[in-house]
């Protein structure tokens, strides 16, 4: 027999003294409380990564702590500056969090007070038989205050800590709960964010209401992340943000004949204005995540010239983040924006096209049919001996091809779309870093060809590393091509084939 | 896991007093420990709040360590587990001698129960006795209170030769450790003892003395250790230092 093991039970309310003390004869229970209460937050990445692994994560003070499935806890200290997971000293909260993406901040949802109480349930003796200690979470606004409870048994005296357990639960206002919707108990107003929301689509919906409702939750993403723009959380909002009007920039280009030309021009130009500004930033921010990376393609002989290019860069980047920041808070940026989403909103509005009011499911299938076609016949002319050109088009191509099959989705059964999206999401992931090793070259030519002067040898210095920075990406990318006709051929199978026929193709015919 | 046998082959010396709060002590200097009120009378257990086991017999004690296990109650401090009082203890001397090989028999008992401890006190009845071979047996260190009094000087020469008869035990001298208890400074024939006795045994007086004090009388009416509800007082100290030389000597082993 062992040593009775601490254990961790979470309850709703806050369990009031008066309540803990009543109907407990013969037995007598002393709650004492430190007297302080202090401020908390609830902290978690704007995806939600924390909740979404059945977790809670407070900060108080120094201290962090983190609730894992109800019944778990860790702790350790952390400072303010500790943004990432990976800041974090190594600890067991740092452990709990290894699962949180590395590139999103921890970011306060919430905040309140803590308390702490510790009781004893003890016999006509005096004698201690069981011990625990509440920790009171009680949040600022509607939401519901939280009790966790650890419970502390005494080696003999199970049965108490039997009776301790049940007692706290019949004071609690609910049964004992997990980790994972305590955040939505505390904060139950918090909005939620979801980077690719469930747009509903069905089979007889028209394309104009479909594209309407696309671009409209895809405007909202964008929007969700501005304020995480300007407060510089991290580089993930950016990204989203970007990400989410290329979607609707390929709703525009992709839905063909839901909008008339002039509003299929209009709104593709209000996407641009919206997309333009954010270019620069969003460079800069993947070269200096990829910082390592790069000091690790080069010997150390030459790494002078990267910390040279790298301090421009960052320099560079609170330029562009400050200029950015500046449009996104501006009146003329809301303006616009809103007139947009005030547009697509808006079903009654002018600018239906000549297939505006086409079935949604045959003009998918049309469309996701059409331009597989386009992709194979392209795919299947690239040898080692086409032009790079051909390729950046075949990246295109597929990335239209995915976009349209994650538009639709919702129409097809989701087993018989896994299959195909699979071969091509790999042919993706080839083309997408060919392409990223040739933007790279560019924009690094383009930084030596433009940069400031600093001087004769640190000009040098910094030219030489540069130089040999696009030697090796240069390498990279011709071995990245050698792998794209593999993918493809793969993608190209009969089997993949034959799917794609019956899923968006015998449909129609 | 270290066995420390409170021990003397006379009542009333401060047998209890030092079990409860050197156990105390261990405890509070990180170690976990099972302080095991061997004495039917429950004295240790009154002064921990602890019950008397009522389930727990003579048989199981030897047989079924798991039964040992059970009977044992968390105390209200940290890292400090009490094995209650067992009334039919009283028994214990004719049931361990009817049993082969008994004076092997409680080590093996505490063994099995010592995979959860660092330190096991033992609070031991005030008889030689077969109990007392198995004490003897079982203890890394026995603890000796004594009271500097002629009567003591003698008792506690009794003591050693019971001891060093005890061949086949192999209870060295150095595992013995005397301290003087329920000292009066006051009394002169207090001191001249004392004097002769460390002449006599250098090796085996601990250097720390207990003062008579009514403080460690208090312990029946708090019903705890000393330490707990008077650390500052000169005997919790006194007890303190007596807990840092047997660490000492725990430590030289
Ligand atoms: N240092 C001391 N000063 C004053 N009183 C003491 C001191 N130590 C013990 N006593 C008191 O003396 C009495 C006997 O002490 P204790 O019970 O510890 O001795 P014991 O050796 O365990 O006795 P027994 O042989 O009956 O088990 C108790 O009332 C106790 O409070
Ligand atoms: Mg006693």
């Amino acid at each position: 027999m062992k040593q009775p093991q601490r254990s961790i039970m979470v309850l709703t309310g806050d369990l009031p003294d008066a309540d803990l003390t009543t109907g407990i004869e013969p037995l007598r229970l002393e709650v004492r409380s430190d007297g302080d209460t202090a401020a908390f937050e609830v902290l978690d990445t704007h995806v939600g990564s924390v909740r979404q692994a059945d977790q809670l994560l407070l900060r108080s003070g120094k201290r962090l702590t983190v609730l894992s499935g109800g019944d778990h806890v860790a702790s350790q200290d952390a400072l303010p500056k500790h943004r990432f997971v990976d800041d974090l000293d190594d600890g067991p909260v740092k452990s709990a969090l290894q699962h949180a993406p590395r590139l999103r901040s921890l970011l306060s949802t919430g905040a309140g007070t803590i308390s702490h109480r510790d009781i004893w349930v003890r016999d006509d003796d005096d004698k201690t038989l069981a011990r625990a200690r509440l920790t009171t979470l009680s949040p600022e606004g509607d939401g519901q205050a939280i009790t966790i409870t650890d419970l502390q048994p005494l080696r003999g005296y199970d049965k108490a800590m039997d009776w301790l357990r049940a007692h706290l639960a019949a004071v609690a206002e609910n049964a004992p709960t997990g980790a994972s919707n305590l955040a939505d108990m505390l904060f139950p107003d918090q909005p939620r964010y979801d980077a690719k929301p469930d747009v509903a689509i069905t089979a007889d919906d028209t394309a104009w209401h479909t594209a309407n409702r696309i671009i409209a939750a895809y405007l909202r993403v964008a929007r969700l992340n501005e304020t995480g723009i300007i407060a510089d959380h991290d580089t993930e909002f950016l990204h989203d943000y970007r990400v989410a009007l290329r979607k609707v920039r390929s709703v525009l280009s992709l839905f063909k004949g839901a909008y008339s030309d002039d509003a299929t021009a209009a709104f593709k130009g209000a996407a641009s204005e919206l997309m333009a500004p954010t270019g620069r930033l969003r460079d800069l921010d993947v070269y200096l995540l990829a910082q390592d990376d790069y000091f690790a393609m080069l010997p150390e002989t030459l790494h002078d010239g990267l910390e040279l290019m790298f301090g421009m860069f960052r320099k560079e980047r609170r330029k562009a983040h400050r200029s950015l920041s500046a449009r996104l808070a501006s009146d003329d940026y809301d303006n616009m924006i809103r007139a947009f989403q005030a547009a697509v909103e808006d079903p009654d509005r002018a600018g239906q096209g000549p297939e505006a009011h086409v079935g949604i499911g045959d003009f998918g299938s049309r469309l996701i049919w059409k331009r597989y076609r386009k992709v194979c016949r392209l795919a299947r002319t690239i040898t080692a001996d086409t032009p790079d050109e051909q390729v950046h088009e075949l990246r295109i191509l597929c990335k239209k091809l995915r976009y349209l099959m994650e538009f639709f989705a919702p129409l097809y059964p989701a087993s018989a779309v896994k299959p195909v999206l699979k071969p091509l999401k790999r042919l993706q992931d080839n083309l997408g870093l060919f392409n990223d090793y040739s933007v790279q070259q560019a924009f690094l030519q383009d930084f030596l060809d433009r940069h400031e002067p600093l001087g004769h040898k640190r000009d040098l210095a910094l030219a030489q590393s540069i130089g040999a920075l696009i030697a090796v990406l240069h390498e990279r990318q011709k071995e990245e091509r050698a792998r794209i006709m593999t993918s493809f051929s793969k993608f190209d199978g009969p089997e993949i084939r034959s799917r794609f026929g019956s899923l968006f193709h015998d449909k129609e015919t | 896991m270290k066995i420390v046998a409170c021990y003397s082959n006379k009542g009333g010396v401060g047998k209890t007093a030092a079990s409860v709060n050197l156990a105390y002590a261990f405890a509070e200097a990180g170690n976990r420990v099972l302080l095991c009120d061997l004495d039917p009378q429950g004295a240790a257990s009154f002064y921990f709040r602890v019950k008397p086991s009522q389930k727990l017999q003579n048989e199981a004690f030897f047989e079924e360590s798991k039964q040992v296990a059970k009977a044992i109650r968390g105390s209200d401090y940290e890292n400090l587990d009490i094995l209650p009082a067992n009334m039919t203890f009283r028994d214990f001397d004719i049931f361990l001698s009817r049993m082969k090989n008994s004076r092997s028999r409680l080590k093996k008992a505490m063994k099995a129960v010592g995979a959860d401890y660092d330190i096991i006190v033992l609070d031991c009845p005030p008889n030689i006795s077969t109990l007392s071979e198995s004490v003897l047996q079982a203890a890394d260190l026995i603890v000796v209170p004594v009271i500097p009094t002629t009567l003591s000087e003698r008792t506690f020469e009794q003591l050693l030769e019971f001891v060093e008869g005890q061949d086949a035990l192999k209870v060295s001298k150095k595992q013995i450790a005397a301290f003087f208890s329920m000292v009066q400074r006051q009394k002169a024939l207090h001191g001249e003892t004392m004097t002769r006795m460390r002449e006599a045994y250098p090796k085996r007086m601990l250097d720390a003395v207990l003062p008579f004090a009514t403080d460690v009388e208090r312990m029946g009416v708090n019903r705890a250790p000393l330490l707990a509800f008077a650390p500052d007082r000169p005997s919790a100290k006194a007890y303190r230092d007596v807990f840092r030389e047997l660490q000492q000597r725990l430590n030289k082993d």
